[in-house]
């Protein structure tokens, strides 16, 4: 279990718990952590499986802890040891699910009213209509979510969460599938409302571009356990574990043994699987023989078609394409130099640099573009 | 013409040996008609598998080809209807039986059935009377009789309720959710009833007779067979079983009163 | 012949509304109690379905009796027995009938997703409030469902009928029965006349029922 420490502002979600996964199909496995959040957006990270969406039922009260102690600033929503535990109707924390989850059978209006039944008529009419002007839906208010788009019903199921003015906002991939300007719309509007409000949000996701778009901090999750927090990129541009690496888009994992380490410089030389190849990564905790795996991503890899001189970069590889793949408007190389490599090139530099399947090209990686990964 | 019944009575016996008849018998034949079967049986090595029901059912099923090969009705009526149709084998309608009914109550009734007889029904603690369904039930017939003739039907009939045959209405007393019913004597002085509850057979006067009637049935494919089972029932022997269970026999004799 | 139709439809209609009433309760329990021993529950429910109607019957004579549990508290309350009385016909067509009514209402209770439920409860919306405004509305087709084949079914129903009502006309003489006495009577004018009513009637309110249960899904588009 690891503590987070930090600032603890008075109006923190705080939550230590132990509890089961929920998801019947997967590997089953128990969730043991402790996480504290801020006012203001943090990023739950993490691998499919590593148990986001379990914590987050389990703060909202729908799934119950073994055993563990939930609290937002000073009001406690659960705790085995006092025999604590509020109903997800009276914990006021907002939940936005990776589905919207939003009424069919009722208007736009009528589901973002659906929280504020106990106001009187004219307060809950008011309060609806700013909402919905404040995520720009107001156009909307009496059609059925079976007849609004995916972005809109995004929308809808935010303003529905914060109509309530909950004290915590909890968020389920809420952006999955939609397009990048959309998602970055109603990011940049969910970013303005939390300004005026500033409540802890817990924002789950696997997508590396809404952690650099959103957070302010993130949580790295696997398996069941915090395994790293602070910001964007600490977390994710020097991720520590394996899977965590894959999932913050490290194409490459590879595996060596430590050469030897130049304390003075900050580097060791690490030699790749059982070939000759030698890189330059920067220095860890590493003894001389052990084995380390060093994550690199395709983005960081530079091909070219002569012996490069004169560069900075410590790491210049000799090998041979061995394959091309389109895939959108990137072409994966695959390139072999005893270890094989993955590298993204654009289309431009595939037709500049006449690149084939077979062509001798040498490969560049600056030592920094190297990330150890235990 | 008792040779000829001698004859055709040992000419049968032997041919048809471990054949199987089907009979369908009035509610109130239940256990004269059990014994009479396996007697039957035991003597000539022929099956009787025995029907139990309302005899206006039967009638309805064998005028549409029901496959039975004897008729035991509680009413005559029946029986000569299907002589008239064409659905009885001429020759062998028999008077079997006179059907006497009673007014059945269970045990621990507050009213006194026996000095009072048919006026112990006017007693407010009897709320409900089972009887079978005069429509076509012939011992409900002669209950509604009976009542109209001892002039206490108009009081009476808000408290009837009406069971499919005799055994229903049995059933709805014995079940206590009636506390009076007219049953057939025959079910009351059989072993299932005999012993849980009290019985006043009513004055044969009170009624027309209920003459049961047996026909063989045209379509039979066993004709023989049943045949020689009628011609069992006939004799002394079956006379005997019948009167047993509380059937007069012509030719007319006087039915033992068994008392509670 | 319109006393024993009309008995019917007033058996049918009684018994169909009382079991949305006790079937509702029963199959919002069923869909949504994780409860271990909850297939006991749904085995009982779904007994009158395999049990022959006099079966059924036979043991509801039985219980109504005086000797019954049943009887004995009727008794005390009321004066009278529970058999050969209209009420008793609703309660023995109410056990008939039950499965009918609360299989498909437990099976549409179910299908009505679970995150809807979730973001019901994380509004604010108690149990009773979530079923009201969110479970209720998504399962009209089944509700519908529920009530007509619970109304179809008792209208034609005849043994338990049989066993326990004692043929008592106006009361207990339903129009399955007068068909039958009209048979045995040989009277086979009347049973046809009195069976065609009976056959007419029932396929009139199926129509109906089924064809604005069509409108229904229009309004409420459980997606």
């Amino acid at each position: 279990m690891e503590v987070v420490a930090s600032e603890l502002k008075p109006d923190a979600l705080i939550a230590r718990i132990r509890a089961p996964r929920r998801n019947k199909n997967s590997s089953p496995f128990v969730l043991d952590l402790s996480v504290e959040v801020p006012p203001g957006i943090t990023i739950l990270f993490g691998p499919s499986g590593a148990g986001k969406s379990t914590l987050l039922d389990c703060v909202a009260g729908l799934a119950r802890p073994e055993e563990g102690r939930i609290a937002l600033g000073e009001a406690i929503l659960f705790d085995t040891a006092t025999r604590v535990e509020l109903p997800p109707q009276q914990r006021k924390i907002g939940y936005l699910f990776q589905s919207a989850a939003l009424f069919p059978h009722m208007s736009v209006e009528e589901n973002v009213a659906y929280g504020l039944d106990k106001l009187p008529a004219n307060v809950r009419q008011e309060q609806v209509r700013e909402i919905l002007d404040a995520f720009r839906v107001e156009g909307l208010r009496a059609r059925r979510p079976g007849e609004i788009s995916g972005g809109e019903g995004q929308r809808v199921a935010l303003a529905r969460s914060l109509v309530t003015a909950p004290r915590a906002l909890l968020l389920d991939e809420p952006l999955t599938g939609l397009d990048a300007e959309l998602k970055s719309a109603i990011v940049d509007d969910l970013r303005a409302w939390n300004a005026a409000k500033r409540i802890p949000i817990l924002y789950v996701t696997h997508s590396r571009e809404e952690v650099d778009a959103l957070g302010e901090r993130v949580i790295a999750l696997e398996n069941g356990h915090v395994v790293s927090t602070g910001a964007p990129m600490d977390v994710l541009d020097a991720p520590r574990r394996k899977r965590l690496a894959q999932a913050a888009g490290f194409e490459n994992l590879l595996a060596g043994t430590v050469l030897d380490l130049r304390e003075a410089d900050g580097v060791m030389r690490v030699r790749l699987g059982e070939t000759a190849c030698e890189i330059e990564v920067p220095l860890g905790y590493a003894a001389v023989g052990t084995h380390v795996r060093v994550a690199i991503r395709a983005g960081d890899i530079l091909l070219a078609t002569e012996q490069p001189r004169g560069l900075s970069a410590r790491n210049v590889l000799e090998g041979q394409i061995a394959s091309l793949e389109k895939r959108g408007t990137m072409i994966i190389a695959r390139v072999d130099c005893g270890v094989s490599f993955v590298a993204h090139v654009t289309p431009g530099a595939v037709r500049a640099l006449e690149l084939t399947a077979g062509r001798r090209v040498w490969l560049v990686l600056k030592t920094h573009s190297c990330h150890l990964v235990e | 013409m008792l040779l000829v019944v001698v004859l055709a009575a040992l000419s049968s016996a032997r041919p048809a040996s471990g054949q199987e008849i089907a009979v369908a018998a009035a509610a109130d034949l239940k256990f004269a008609m059990g014994e009479l079967a396996a007697n039957f049986e035991k003597q000539t090595g022929n099956k009787v598998n025995v029907t139990y029901g309302s005899s206006g059912n039967f009638f309805s099923q064998i005028q549409n080809g029901a496959p039975f090969d004897l008729f035991f009705s509680a009413d005559l009526e029946y029986a000569k209807k299907l002589e008239a149709g064409g659905q009885a084998e001429p020759g062998t309608l028999y008077n079997y039986a006179v059907g006497r009914i009673v007014i059945w109550m269970p045990p621990g009734t507050k009213v006194d059935l026996n000095a009072q007889g048919m006026n112990a029904l006017l007693d407010s603690a009897i709320r409900k009377i089972a009887i079978a369904n005069p429509v076509h039930a012939p011992y409900g017939r002669s209950a509604v009789a009976a009542l109209k003739k001892a002039g206490i039907y108009e009081k009476v009939e808000p408290k009837l309720v009406y069971g499919e045959n005799i055994s229903q209405a049995a059933q709805f007393v014995q079940s206590g959710n009636a506390q009076a019913g007219f049953i057939a004597l025959s079910l009351a002085i059989s072993p299932a009833m005999k012993d849980s509850g009290e019985m006043w057979l009513i004055p044969a006067e009170l009624h027309p007779p209920i003459e049961q009637a047996a026909v063989v049935v045209r379509n039979s494919q066993k004709k023989e067979a049943a045949k020689a089972f009628l011609e069992y029932i006939k004799s002394a022997a079956g006379k005997a079983v019948m009167d047993r269970y509380g059937f007069t026999t012509p030719p007319a004799s006087e039915v033992k009163r068994k008392a509670a | 012949m319109a006393g024993p139709l009309l008995l019917s439809l007033k058996l049918a209609a009684v018994v169909a509304l009382l079991l949305l009433v006790v079937g509702v309760t029963a199959a919002s329990w069923l869909a949504f109690s994780r409860w271990r021993g909850k297939f006991l529950l749904e085995s009982v429910v779904a007994l009158p379905l395999v049990l022959p109607p006099t079966v059924l019957g036979y043991y509801a004579l039985m219980s109504m009796g005086p000797r019954g549990p049943l009887g004995k508290l009727w008794i005390a309350f009321f004066g009278h027995g529970l058999a050969f009385t209209f009420g008793g016909l609703v309660l023995a067509s109410v056990l008939y009938s039950l499965p009918f009514t609360v299989q498909p209402l437990t099976a549409a209770f179910g299908s009505v997703d679970r995150k809807l439920l979730d973001a019901s409860a994380v509004l604010g919306a108690g149990k009773l409030r979530t079923f009201w405004r969110v479970i209720l509305p998504l399962s009209i087709p089944g509700v519908v469902t529920a009530v007509v084949l619970s109304f179809a079914h008792t209208m034609g129903e005849f043994g338990v009928v049989l066993m326990v009502g004692g043929n008592l006309a106006g009361v207990t003489r339903t129009a399955s029965i007068a068909v039958y006495d009209d048979v045995q009577a040989l009277d086979y004018a009347a049973a046809n006349q009195t069976a065609l009513v009976l056959l007419l009637i029932s396929f009139a309110v199926l129509c109906a029922v089924y064809g604005m249960n069509r409108r229904v899904w229009k309004l409420w588009p459980a997606s």
